[in-house]
């Protein structure tokens, strides 16, 4: 046994070490150049979340399982987190149409179910995610398999859980009579951006709670008073032009409202809304805030994926 | 760490130099396991052994150098630690052998397999958090064993589980080394090291102290161990400067070793002192033998240089045997210190337990009764 592995020449081997993930047969320390984004992106989809993709799937049939296990209410537990944020923006809503003369639509009562599901969805992922690392630190200290997986998984379980809220919403839309037509098809193009965003920000939310033990804390004040920087009991035209514009810079909230307009309201996307109200005209939607928010969904994922990834190699030492 | 942390998350290089308070767990070490060969790695407790095998299997990261193994790694480290307390014994073999790189399909396969060999049949299908700990520990041993992997690391893993269990699972490791597979083993149980590896590892505080057979690094190890514990407070009567024991390496039970003692006995050696020969059995560290030297031989009390050959038949069962040079005072009842050590093993023994008894077995047998019956009749 001699401690030189130079003949360990052929084939595929996995080798790791400090800095790059460089594969190289020679002994010398691995070169010293930083590493790039692609490549890291590259190294994550190839070696890590492809070949593990059915662990991702064993973990997600394991959480939906867990949560529904030896629980009294079962299944409803989907729907409720976003029934009781419906009653809560009905309550809202309907003290407001009090104070403003109005009265509550139809409509209204279906843009605020609408959102509150892609809303409950962002809430349960984050929530869960970000102790995600931290409640298995046992995996992550003693069997080796990507990380990501865990966050991902999490996510995608939430997933599962908002699926069937949604499905159900759909059905009672259909009862209720709301009409769909050509532009609901633009919803899971937002779903799908909401998804993205939302991985992208467990990943460094479950990273960064491992790290710094208060980010728990601070995602679940976050995520109390982020439903009311969000449009979800409200749309941004009721703030006025200005600050229509502001609440849109929340990147979820052209997605809530992407939404709301292209189910309820059967709006084209691609199309300017404007709104006339008390102080004239107000511009409701713009092509650019799905772009601004597609962006933002896949800037993100990136981000999380990539940011994860390098700190990945401290965890089981920090956790 | 916040600064450590943002180099990294930027993509560039980590640093090598150490702060204050840190330390190296492991340091320059290098080796590598090709198959058919069996390492095992030894040490005291902190030596690094299991941060080598967390390295191995890339759970750290190494700050220099690098590691890998090529091929499916067969962990069997933590092997219930992906089981989830509220999931059956029968989902959690699912889930288990997920993480450990199985695939549904070739767990399908194998999943009635691996409940026979964990003897489980019965209660599959109960939720994990009502099983034992030896159940939990045969149910993750069992998934484990069936991963065919092509390369294994164990880690002190059977230490739980019954004697029946244990010796299955060593059994099984046995015979995956039989068939070639490089195995990385840390244990504390010397004897299973002895027997299942072909090189063997000596670490102390994170360094190599020393490599090659398993017989050589565990006299070291055994050796050095008990001398550290040694330092005379007081000054002893006899002083030993050299044990042999002859032959080396492995012995038969039954076998007759010659031990042999050179050393002084210095002034304050009064009639009340005594030098004894010990045998001691490692693992249990049960007292085999002790041969009170002195009171075999007077002349030892006598100021001057001596040399003693002690002729012992190893009558014991298989194991590590130290031999120990105890030296006492009768008037006073206590041990006063103790000189070197050394370390012998028997592999063979044609029977079982602690010390042979030669046992002369006759049999005196009766005729059947029905003829009995038949002549009284």
């Amino acid at each position: 046994m001699e401690p030189n592995p130079g003949s360990l020449a052929d084939a595929t081997h996995v080798w790791h070490d400090a800095t790059s993930g460089d594969v190289t047969d020679d002994w010398m320390p691995s070169s010293e150049h930083d590493r790039s984004v692609a490549h890291d992106l590259r190294e994550i989809v190839r070696d890590e979340l492809w070949p593990y993709r059915g662990l991702i799937y064993e973990f997600v049939r394991r959480d939906i399982r867990v949560r529904y296990k030896q629980s009294v209410l079962g299944f409803a537990w989907a729907v409720l987190t976003p029934t009781l944020i419906v009653l809560a923006g009905v309550l809202v809503r309907y003290a407001m149409a009090y104070v403003g003369g109005q009265t509550l639509t139809l409509e209204d009562l279906a843009g605020i179910a609408v959102k509150a599901v892609p809303w409950s969805f962002f809430a349960g992922a984050l929530g869960f995610a970000t102790t995600s690392l931290v409640s298995q630190a046992n995996l992550v200290t003693k069997i080796y398999f990507p990380r990501e997986v865990l966050p991902l998984s999490s996510t995608l379980a939430q997933t599962f859980d908002s699926g069937i809220a949604g499905l159900t919403l759909l059905i009672a839309f259909g009862v209720l009579g709301v009409h769909y037509g050509m532009a609901t098809l633009w919803a899971p193009a937002l779903v799908a951006c909401t998804f993205l965003l939302t991985a992208g920000l467990a990943l460094l939310v479950s990273c960064a709670n491992l790290f710094f033990r208060d980010v728990k804390y601070l995602v679940q004040v976050a995520l109390t008073f982020g439903i009311f920087f969000t449009p979800v009991f409200f749309e941004p035209q009721m703030f006025g032009s200005v600050g229509a514009r502001i609440m849109m810079l929340n990147p979820l909230a052209p997605l809530m409202e992407g939404i709301r307009l292209s189910v309820v309201f059967n709006h084209n996307l691609l199309d300017d809304m404007l709104v006339v109200g008390r102080t004239g005209a107000v511009l409701v939607w713009s092509p650019w805030y799905l772009a601004y928010s597609a962006a933002w969904a896949v800037l993100m994922f990136v981000a999380g994926l990539v940011l994860f990834h390098r700190a990945e190699p401290k965890f089981a030492e920090y956790v | 760490m916040v600064p450590a942390l943002a180099s990294r998350l930027l993509g560039r290089r980590g640093t090598d130099t150490l702060e204050a308070r840190e330390f190296w767990a492991v340091e320059d070490v290098s080796f590598s396991v090709r198959p058919g060969e069996a390492v095992g790695i030894i040490g005291a407790n902190g030596a690094g052994k299991s941060t080598i095998l967390k390295l191995l299997t890339r759970i750290l990261r190494p700050t220099q150098g690098r590691c890998g193994i090529r091929g499916r790694v067969g962990a069997l480290i933590e092997i219930a630690a992906g089981f989830h307390q509220d999931l059956t014994g029968a989902e959690n073999i699912f889930l288990q052998g997920c993480i450990m790189g199985m695939t549904r399909r070739q767990i399908a396969a194998r999943f009635d397999d691996i409940v026979a060999f964990s003897e489980l049949a019965d209660f599959i299908d109960t939720p994990v958090k009502r099983y034992s700990s030896g159940m939990n520990a045969r149910l993750g041993f069992s998934i484990a064993a069936h991963m065919s992997p092509d390369v294994l690391v164990v880690d002190e893993v059977l230490a739980v589980g019954d004697w029946r269990f244990q010796k299955k699972a060593f059994d099984r490791i046995g015979e995956m080394v039989g068939r070639g597979l490089p195995v990385v083993i840390v244990s504390h149980q010397l004897e299973r090291i002895a027997s299942l590896c072909t090189e063997c590892l000596l670490l102390d505080r994170g360094r190599i102290v020393m490599r090659g057979l398993p017989d050589d690094c565990i006299s070291e190890y055994v050796t050095k161990g008990i001398q550290t514990q040694q330092h005379a407070k007081e000054d002893l009567p006899f002083r030993v400067n050299a044990l042999d024991v002859e032959p080396r390496g492995a012995l038969q039970s039954g076998q007759w070793i010659t031990v042999r003692l050179r050393g002084e006995v210095t002034a304050p050696a009064g009639p009340h002192h005594r030098l004894g020969l010990r045998v001691r059995a490692l693992q249990s560290s049960q007292i085999v033998s002790v041969v009170d030297l002195t009171a075999q031989e007077p002349r030892l009390l006598e100021p001057g240089a001596f040399e003693i050959t002690v002729e012992l038949q190893l009558n014991t069962g298989k194991g590590y045997f130290s031999i120990e040079t105890p030296m006492w005072n009768t008037q006073e009842r206590r041990e006063l210190g103790q000189g070197p050590h050394a370390l012998t093993r028997v592999d063979v023994a044609a029977f079982s337990g602690v010390t042979n008894l030669h046992p002369r077995v006759h049999v005196v047998t009766h005729p059947p009764l029905k003829d009995r019956e038949l002549r009284s009749a």
